[in-house]
């Protein structure tokens, strides 16, 4: 800090003229850069990259939090998969993931549809579809979801009208989980948001022509919105899966801090707060960590392969 | 241009500089931080878990602290019982628990081994806190292997809490001495005459299959190790399994849902088994009126039942070790913190305390009788603190008894892993 402080200031027109005076000035506007930069470069070293090599270091270790960190090489691997709650919370997740984020997107782009009219009152409609995902993170939220899909609250009484007596979601492990993907569909704002820019590129002479030649919505929607919107589509299941593999708060406080009843709202990463919190296993819960780290990885590797097959980017098509 | 550009960012550079070192300055004076001031008062941290009601009583008992020892502030933390322990657990590791908290019996040799709890023995010796006036012998429940590391400000024993009203109705008479089998048939009678189930899921709770075990001459925990067999919980699985198919133990997807309320308060079920100061809280909660009834036996004698207790412990690595015992000896012995708390953390353990406190309300005046019937009986067997472990096997006790009750798990295989994840804690 001191040395940029004290370095002479020149006159600007002397710098100008000077090749050298200007390559230094160069480098004192990078420092500069760095300089603002400083703040968010220490916080990601101390407070995420450090984190992240020391986590990688315990997830081979036996460590306890109170005793120094045993070696034990790929022990805590082999025990995580063969430990039957690991492999319940790997079912449960991909569970999740698999049923929430289609969903979650089908509602999104269908919404997305239909305030990409032009109407009235139409920025109220977008702002209020999107609120949910403002506050949907929040501790507050999953209580009330807790309360509504409780015994005897309004879910149960409105299947009870159409005959299906299930007695609430919340203590049934058949049916718990799935509170848990309502939830993340209630909260489709973004990735609609995302939809909602993507179908404003549509072309409108593509239409018009499309028209013109006697094509219905559904087939200007299949042939021409939806090879346009692609890469929304791809970057909107890339994110909300990613999403989905990480989901922890609504499991955590929709199932009261135990991901249950019988382990049926175990996402991977409550299994892994336990492991690490209450159950004082860091390694473990580290190697944990990490071979989500790698599975989302090789997810989105596979998601980012297929595209090839069904994104259309604009520099392919010409 | 480049001119004005130049200047601002000079500009900007200083303000930056300027702020950075006052970040500094910030951190240094920070880094000194010392719970001792000029004037020689110290800050102690008092921690604890429970709801409202104790945190208002407890916030009461620390004015009147502060009050004879100025010098002395106590800084309150609390938060609810799974939340306290994940963040002493955190605390602990990082060299920073609290001076003063409340502890329990399943965490004293985890603590111990890890070097977090004061040998309390030390401060007594140096006349900072008494050990003398302890009720029934309770100050044992505090040591581990000769040292005093908890000092219990109350004790309690496991009881089988009823909704009287229900089991007036039902005609059902809960007597001292009676059979499990006697037990599960006013259970049927229950069922028979009020259409609602009898208990609330007691096959889930470690605390009552220890009394079981103890009372066929085994317990839940050795000193190092679980003290059952793997057929033992399966059978004992089994048996609870095929009353919640009965009807006879409430609908555990009901259970679930009535949380953080009890399953007993919400009408659920007429009893269940849990420590008797409990009976306090679901007055609050409930509608009925819940009253204390003898724990079953195997024999008609033997109801394995011990003396359990809250207790203050501090840490080892303190830097005011006689306050903190000063502190210690005034929440447990003095008359005024008796009357203030009441037998919130189970009947008050000190003589000074229990005879300062007079029940008024029905509800503590039957906890006090239930404990002396208790004592007065004979039945009270002695307490081992728990292997380091026992917290995480209590957890997974309760949850792989919640799997059975839902059907999830067959009582076999709940039981093989309830023992796999039993060794995994006890390695720990």
């Amino acid at each position: 800090m001191t040395l940029v402080k004290e370095a002479p200031v020149r006159p600007a027109g002397k710098r100008s003229a000077a090749p050298a005076a200007g390559r230094r000035g160069r480098r004192r506007e990078n420092l500069a850069g760095y300089l603002f930069m400083s703040p968010w470069i220490a916080g990601f070293l101390l407070l995420t990259a450090g984190p992240m090599i020391a986590s990688l270091y315990y997830a081979f270790t036996r460590y306890n939090l109170f005793t120094p960190p045993e070696w034990v090489g790929f022990d805590n691997f082999t025990t995580m998969f063969q430990d039957p709650r690991w492999q319940k919370s790997v079912e449960v997740t991909l569970k999740y993931v698999v049923v929430a984020t289609p969903l979650k997107l089908l509602l999104a782009l269908g919404v997305a549809l239909l305030l990409a009219q032009k109407r009235r009152g139409q920025g109220l409609y977008r702002a209020a579809f999107y609120m949910p995902s403002l506050i949907g993170a929040s501790v507050s939220v999953g209580f009330v979801w807790r309360a509504l899909f409780s015994d005897d609250a309004i879910v149960d009484r409105t299947q009870k009208i159409f005959g299906l007596d299930v007695g609430g979601w919340i203590g049934n492990p058949d049916y718990v989980l799935y509170s848990l993907v309502a939830l993340s569909i209630w909260q489709f704002g973004a990735p609609m948001v995302i939809f909602l820019a993507g179908l404003k590129q549509v072309p409108r002479e593509l239409y018009e022509a499309a028209e013109v030649d006697g094509a219905g919505p559904l087939r200007r929607f299949w042939n021409i919105a939806l090879p346009v919107i692609s890469p929304v589509l791809f970057f909107n299941v890339l994110l909300e899966s990613i999403h989905a593999f990480q989901v922890f708060g609504s499991a955590y406080v929709v199932s009261d801090s135990r991901c249950g009843p019988a382990d049926a709202t175990l996402v991977y990463t409550c299994y892994l707060y336990q492991k690490g919190f209450k159950e004082a296993q860091m390694g473990f819960a580290s190697a944990m960590a990490w071979t989500l780290v790698i599975a989302v990885a090789l997810v989105t590797a596979v998601l980012f392969w297929s595209q090839k097959k069904w994104v259309h980017y604009e520099e392919a098509a010409k | 241009m480049r001119t004005s550009r130049n200047v601002e960012r000079r500009t900007i550079l200083k303000v930056a500089g300027a702020s950075a070192a006052t970040l500094g300055l910030a951190a240094t004076t920070g880094c000194g931080g010392d719970s001792g001031s000029g004037d020689g008062t110290v800050t102690l941290r008092y921690a604890w878990w429970g709801g409202e009601p104790r945190t208002i009583a407890i916030k009461k008992t620390i004015a009147l602290f502060e009050k004879k020892y100025p010098k002395i502030k106590i800084k309150p933390e609390f938060t609810d019982y799974e939340a306290f322990w994940e963040k002493f657990q955190t605390q602990a590791s990082g060299g920073n628990p609290p001076d003063v908290f409340q502890n329990a019996v399943g965490f004293l040799r985890k603590y111990d081994k890890r070097g977090v709890l004061m040998d309390l023995k030390t401060q007594a010796d140096a006349g900072n806190l008494s050990l003398e006036n302890f009720r029934n012998g309770v100050l044992a429940n505090g040591q581990v292997d000769g040292k005093q590391i908890g000092i219990p400000v109350g004790a309690n024993t496991l009881a089988l809490v009823i909704d009287v009203k229900a089991f007036e109705k039902a005609g059902v008479e809960a007597k001292m001495g009676w059979t499990w089998d006697e037990y599960f048939d006013a259970l049927q009678t229950i069922q028979d005459k009020l259409k609602i189930a009898g208990d609330t899921g007691y096959f889930s709770i470690m605390y009552l299959y220890d009394l079981y075990l103890r009372q066929n001459g085994k317990a839940f925990f050795t000193d190092t190790d679980l003290g059952f067999t793997q057929d033992d919980l399966t059978q004992w699985w089994e048996d609870g399994y095929k009353r919640v198919r009965s009807g006879l133990v409430a609908d555990p997807k009901k259970v679930e849902q009535v949380k953080p309320k009890s399953a007993l308060s919400a009408g659920l079920a007429a009893s269940e088994f849990t420590w008797d100061n409990f009976s306090i809280r679901y007055e609050g909660e409930g509608e009925s009126d819940y009253g204390l009834a003898p724990i079953p036996t195997t024999d008609g004698k033997q109801t394995g039942q011990y003396l359990g207790s809250l207790m203050l412990s501090a840490f080892s690595g303190t830097k005011h070790p006689k306050e903190v015992a000063q502190f210690i000896d005034f929440m447990v012995h003095d008359p005024e913190v008796g009357k203030i708390m009441g037998y919130d953390r189970g009947i008050l353990a000190t003589t000074e305390q229990y005879d300062a406190f007079t029940p008024t309300d029905d509800n503590n005046k039957g906890v006090k009788a239930y404990e002396e019937e208790v004592a007065k009986a004979g039945v009270l067997g002695k307490i081992t603190p728990h292997p380091s472990g026992a917290d995480v096997i209590e957890a997974a006790f309760l949850r792989i008894g919640g799997e059975v009750a839902q059907g999830k798990t067959k009582p076999a295989d709940a039981a093989k892993a309830l023992f796999s994840e039993a060794k995994a804690a006890f390695a720990g």
